[in-house]
């Protein structure tokens, strides 16, 4: 027989999902929104769903859910990188705030929706940009979200040693449409009882006012470029019990910072948009991470397979990982051509092939050059041979298809890249002509 | 350029360049009524974030972008210069 799971766990119409202009909303009033959205739905099968404010993102996504849709997630929401997507999924379609509270805001009819969902059925439809420029996907099926979600769940009520029916008040800075946003801000609230604030806040003052709405207990589910923001800031904060940071590492030192800040735990979670999170540490007193329960990997030369319960078959990270005993591992190496900023992520080999595709780009490299302050976290650079063409000019040229997280700054111009001898281009020598590019070439 | 800048403004567009190590742009050069986000400087969201830190330090206040007037504010150079100049605290 076909293995049906709930579309909302748990159920009770009693339940608060979600926290919307200064109000709790209950599970009951957001299954009628759902049902009003779903009755609007076109007759295809991969919604992109672009809602900007969170309560309608995760109404559009349950009502998707409902009529057997799958959620397509865009690694940006640069215009030509969904125009891509789109291409490549020709029954995706495009679905936005407005028509969302056009849908919510009509006269409702009784509509009644499936709240039984075939555990095959395609949910999200995850994407790397990888390093060929080809966007590839990663499809997971609705029982792999949901033994995932349970995980991610589970790990933030231990650390916060709270019972799995006690409510739990989540605010993220992230954006829904982000692997990692997806999982922790619209998955939690939706099949793991916990209840999610509709706006993404940025600015520290933002956070404050948001978190302070909330009921206890808090948590915020960040990134390692907007808690070092908070850190910095001398904004006055509300308690939060924990903070969850992923998409970069976090170091122990901002991590005990954030944790005295916030007066509450950092829980920082491990994963990829090819597997979901796998692994969780509390970064302020762990080195090794812990792997989710049923996760199993295994070193190979290429990277790490990981192998979870949720998934059919392992999959393979780029991020070699050192196992000490069963259940936890040490990082040796991230991947270190992707990044992800603020929810956002990239490649730099795709990064420099946009730039090698502009007309009279000769020759062309992005990197990363590191580290101090809240935008070095993660502003990429490029050195790039282009006679006859200004840095504005490609910057502008390429704004077309880059998010402007990953637009390069600096972007130099340079006579020649500093191919040593086997013609690679050796890091050291790509930071200094990033200083001095007169001296290049 | 530098001619049509206000003392404010010239003093923001030397925090925004400095604060965002904007390589290459000359704090003169920031047309007052051009755009800092997307198109013009081209700054995004984490550059607010940043920015937002820098002028806490200098003019001490919080910026917000809960705020309806959000768009108008953070428009142009002069714009986001009077909310400064509204806001600041001493």
């Amino acid at each position: 027989m076909l293995t049906r799971l709930p579309l909302f766990a748990p159920a009770q119409a009693a339940r608060p999902i979600a926290w919307r202009e200064g109000r709790e909303i209950l599970l009951g009033e957001f299954a009628c929104d759902v049902a009003a959205v779903a009755a609007t739905l076109p007759a295809r099968s991969a919604m992109i769903n672009l809602c900007e404010d969170r309560y309608r993102f995760l109404v559009a996504h349950a009502a998707a859910l409902s009529v057997g849709h799958a959620a397509v997630l865009p690694p940006t929401r640069a215009e030509q990188v969904i125009r891509e997507i789109e291409a490549s999924h020709p029954l995706s379609y495009r679905w936005e705030d407005t028509v969302v509270d056009a849908a919510m805001s009509a006269p409702q009819a009784s509509a009644s929706i499936d709240l039984e969902i075939p555990a095959e059925q395609l949910a999200t439809i995850g994407f790397t940009s990888g390093s060929t420029g080809q966007p590839q996907s990663f499809p997971k099926d609705w029982r792999s979200v949901n033994g995932s979600s349970a995980c991610n769940a589970r790990a933030i009520r231990t650390t916060l040693g709270i019972a799995d029916d006690a409510a739990v008040w989540i605010l993220a800075t992230v954006p829904p449409q982000h692997t990692y946003g997806m999982e922790f801000s619209v998955l939690l609230p939706l099949i793991a009882g916990m209840a999610v604030h509709a706006a993404r806040p940025l600015f520290p003052a933002d956070i404050a006012r948001a978190l302070a709405e909330l009921p206890t207990p808090r948590v915020l589910v960040s990134t390692p470029v907007h808690l070092r923001a908070l850190v910095e800031s001398t904004q006055q904060l509300p308690q939060v019990a924990l903070i969850v940071s992923a998409t970069a590492p976090l170091d122990r030192e901002l991590a005990q910072a954030v944790e005295g800040k916030l007066r509450g735990r950092l829980l920082e979670i491990f994963g990829s948009t090819e597997t979901c999170a796998f692994a969780h540490r509390c970064t302020a007193q762990d080195e090794l991470w812990k792997l989710h329960e049923g996760v199993q990997l295994e070193a190979t030369a290429e990277g790490t397979l990981v192998a979870a319960p949720w998934n059919r078959q392992p999959i393979l990270l780029q991020d070699h990982l050192e196992l000490h005993g069963s259940q936890e591992f040490h990082v040796q190496g991230r991947n270190a051509d992707l990044i992800e900023v603020a929810g956002k992520r990239a490649s730099l080999a795709d990064l420099t092939r946009r730039l090698l595709a502009i007309d009279g780009v000769q020759d062309a490299v992005v990197l990363q050059p590191g580290t101090e302050s809240v935008a070095a976290i993660r502003r990429v650079a490029a050195l790039v041979v282009a006679p006859g063409l200004t840095a504005a000019q490609i910057h502008d040229l390429l704004a077309a298809s880059v998010d402007p997280a990953f637009l390069p700054r600096p972007l130099v111009l340079v006579d020649a890249l500093p191919r040593n001898e086997l013609g690679k281009l050796p890091r050291a020598a790509l930071l200094a002509a990033l200083v001095n590019p007169e001296f290049q070439g | 350029m530098s001619a049509s800048q206000s003392a404010g403004e010239r003093e923001l567009a030397e925090l925004i360049v400095t604060a965002l190590n904007l390589e290459g742009v000359a704090p003169a050069d920031i047309e007052p009524e051009a755009a800092l986000f997307k198109t013009g400087l081209g700054l995004d969201s984490i550059d607010a974030l940043e920015l937002a830190l820098e002028i806490s330090k200098r003019y001490g206040f919080q910026l917000r972008s809960d705020d309806e007037n959000n768009q108008r504010i953070f428009r142009s150079l002069r714009s986001l210069a009077e909310h400064i100049e509204r806001h600041r605290i001493g």
